[in-house]
């Protein structure tokens, strides 16, 4: 058998009318020009439904074949087999395959391996990389907005005071310092990478007595027990990573999008983990749920303005997690 | 097979044959391409992106093999092992780099002048690794350029452009691309670029009164509604906030999907006016793209839509050959470094076309 093929010689970009054929183990190429070479040292293009097929000889000189069907019965004698992932990328049934297999690898990534695998890379890292890494933060809000506390100095030592006395529920207590601040954003609580808690002065009034100011002292404290930062930054670029592999060859814009969206169940799991945390934290102090429970309502009831829907959220909703905590008790 | 009737018409005896043009054909399909991105997206995830460098070779071959003119197709050389390379390069910098920022700020200043400074050089080894990398009709393309040029166009013009307001911008665009094409090369003969100034001034002058004039309609009319929800005072107060939310998205929503319309317009314009003004030797290019054909195949997130609008994109331009295409010789020249492509690739910069 015999098939009509272009050659070029890698040389010139002249075309050389020739016809292929195989015997004996010897590829031979006769007409415009001659040439033999045996089988093993030739290079053949994967196959596609539309293109040509290429045969590319030792040193690049090729034969580029129109005539595909021909040549793919001249392959089948000569014992070539497409590979694996060829035959796969052309067969729907293979493509379909794949398209099941990534969405099941993607979503048990998102749900399961990569909660794990970040918790597992924060863990591991020592507690300074995690306080390194916002140190100009608190300058930064510093500036920005908050304003020195106007909270008598006796009122804030004894806060202190009183939640350093309070027994962490489980392991190690990480390293922390709380700070009081006036601030313009109202009513707020938050945990620094850098290990600083930050309670606002309006919160503190707001609270009706000091169990619930333990309640969202503790809550802050399990962020950073449990190294919440470290695992967000290393989820979130884990997920953009991810995203920039599915839809990258696509468009950057439409790859940042879910990346958004996907993060935002992230942030809610840590507040669940942070909020379990407070609540052992009460138990083991022999403090009463409820105060949490009504500190969280108050908080609600103070700063209630616009609530997203759920996927869009950052924090679980208010009456999920009050329901949570008292349940708890 | 339409493209070999063409080249058999196109005798090498003949060399002053014809001067008609001879039309890029592309024979891939959104479907096949479909099932190689699929295929390949799986094995990249399973093996923690390691494949990718396998994968994009394979789809690159894909592309070029499904590219032909005057009867022969392109192909695409790229070492998998060297891409790898350059992703893992261009990986591990990006960490160092967020590291960095981390750290203080004058270790970000400084990291993020050494990217600077590394970018264009970076840009010319990915230029030169791609199109050493393609060949056609077993010639090899090639880049050359000089060092100095390089930080000319790819890093004193855009800091000039930004200082001068983005005035500069389409003469920055021009010089970029001039000095892209000129520094081309198949085998041993030379491109050459012949666009001049003017004609992107007039190019980006055009895009600009469009999307100036979309964006004043879209102001007149959700702008206004927005304001009319906002100044009603009889609605409630939560109503208000909902009403406005709503008015903001779209109003936001509307500019966001007017810049994704305007991008063809621009894309076409331009296109038509590097390869009308670029020339291999005697042999000239002609492209005919129209925008409202690729406004068309919108949604490019999609591999089917991808696939026609690069399909649309090659299949508007032409060969006007100058005698034979048949006396090119090949040039020698080192292996490429890939770890410019690799980078490149990453980052997401778009140096093709």
């Amino acid at each position: 058998m015999s098939i009509p093929a272009l050659y070029f010689d890698g040389k010139t970009s002249r075309a050389h009318h020739v016809t292929l054929s195989v015997e004996g183990g010897q590829a031979t190429i006769s007409g415009d020009a001659e040439r033999s070479c045996p089988l093993d040292e030739l290079r053949v293009s994967e196959r596609a439904r539309n293109t040509k097929r290429k045969v590319t000889f030792p040193d690049e000189a090729y034969l580029e074949i129109t005539d595909t069907a021909a040549f793919d019965a001249l392959l089948a004698d000569t014992g070539h087999h497409d590979s694996f992932i060829v035959r796969m990328q052309q067969s729907w049934r293979g493509a379909l395959t794949a398209v099941v297999a990534t969405l099941v690898v993607l979503v048990l990534s998102y749900l399961y391996v990569l909660p794990l695998a970040s918790e597992g890379i924060a863990k591991m890292l020592p507690e300074k990389v995690e306080r390194s890494i916002g140190k100009g933060m608190l300058d930064f809000l510093d500036k920005q907005i908050f304003a020195p506390s106007q909270l008598p100095q006796a009122r804030q030592q004894a806060l202190i005071e009183q939640f350093k006395h309070l027994q962490p529920p489980r392991g190690d207590v990480p390293t922390y310092r709380i700070l009081f601040r006036k601030s313009k954003i109202g009513p707020n609580a938050f945990a620094l990478p850098s290990g600083e808690i930050i309670i606002t002065d309006e919160l503190v009034h707001l609270m009706k007595n000091d169990e619930q100011i333990m309640g969202v002292l503790a809550h802050e404290l399990g962020h950073l027990h449990e190294r919440h930062l470290m695992r967000r930054v290393v989820q979130s670029s884990a997920v953009a990573a991810l995203a920039t592999v599915v839809f990258g060859d696509a468009s950057a814009i439409v790859a940042n999008i879910p990346t958004i969206l996907l993060d935002m169940k992230y942030s809610r799991d840590a507040e669940r983990e942070a909020d379990d945390y407070a609540i052992a934290m009460m138990k083991t102090n022999r403090i009463d749920l409820v105060h949490m429970a009504d500190g969280f309502e108050q908080l609600q009831a103070a700063t209630k303005d616009s609530t997203p829907p759920p996927y869009l959220s950052s924090h679980p909703s208010t009456d999920e997690r009050i329901d949570h905590i008292l349940k708890s008790r | 097979m339409t493209d070999s009737a063409v080249f058999h018409e196109m005798p090498a005896s003949n060399p002053h044959a014809s001067d008609t043009p001879i039309r890029f054909s592309f024979s891939g399909t959104g479907s096949e391409y479909f099932r190689i991105w699929i295929v390949n997206l799986l094995f990249s995830i399973l093996t923690l992106g390691i494949y990718s460098a396998w994968a994009k070779v394979r789809r690159t071959r894909y592309f070029y093999g499904s590219t032909s003119v005057a009867g022969t197709s392109f192909e695409y050389h790229g070492n998998p092992i060297a891409i790898l390379k350059g992703r893992i390069m261009a990986f591990l910098l990006i960490i160092i780099y967020n590291i960095a920022i981390e750290m203080s700020l004058g270790v970000s200043l400084l990291m993020l002048v050494v990217v600077m400074a590394a970018t264009p050089w970076l840009i010319w080894k990915s230029l030169q690794f791609k199109l050493y990398n393609t060949s056609y009709r077993g010639i090899r393309f090639g880049f050359r350029g000089a060092l100095k040029q390089i930080y000319w166009v790819y890093l004193a013009l855009p800091i000039l452009t930004l200082f001068s307001l983005y005035i500069l911008v389409p003469f920055t665009h021009q010089r970029i691309k001039k000095f892209q094409h000129q520094e081309s090369r198949f085998g041993t003969s030379h491109f050459s670029f012949s666009g001049r100034v003017g004609s992107f001034y007039k190019a980006y002058l055009l895009v600009f009164v469009i999307w100036l004039a979309g964006i004043i309609v879209i102001s007149a009319t959700l702008g206004g509604s927005l304001f009319a929800i906002i100044t009603a005072d009889n609605l409630d107060r939560e109503a208000v906030a909902a009403a406005s939310a709503t008015g903001v998205f779209l109003f936001f929503g509307a500019l966001y999907v007017w810049m994704f319309l305007i991008f063809p317009i621009f894309a076409t314009l331009i296109q038509n006016l590097i390869w009308n003004h670029t020339q291999l030797e005697k042999h000239r290019f002609l492209s005919e793209m129209k925008w409202t054909r690729i406004m068309c195949t919108l949604g490019l997130f999609l591999p089917f839509a991808q696939i026609r609008a690069v399909k649309y994109r090659i299949e508007c331009m032409s060969l006007l050959p100058d005698g034979s295409l048949e006396n090119f010789i090949a040039a020698t020249q080192q292996q490429v470094s890939a770890t410019g492509e690799g980078v490149a690739d990453l980052l997401d910069f778009d140096l093709s076309l």
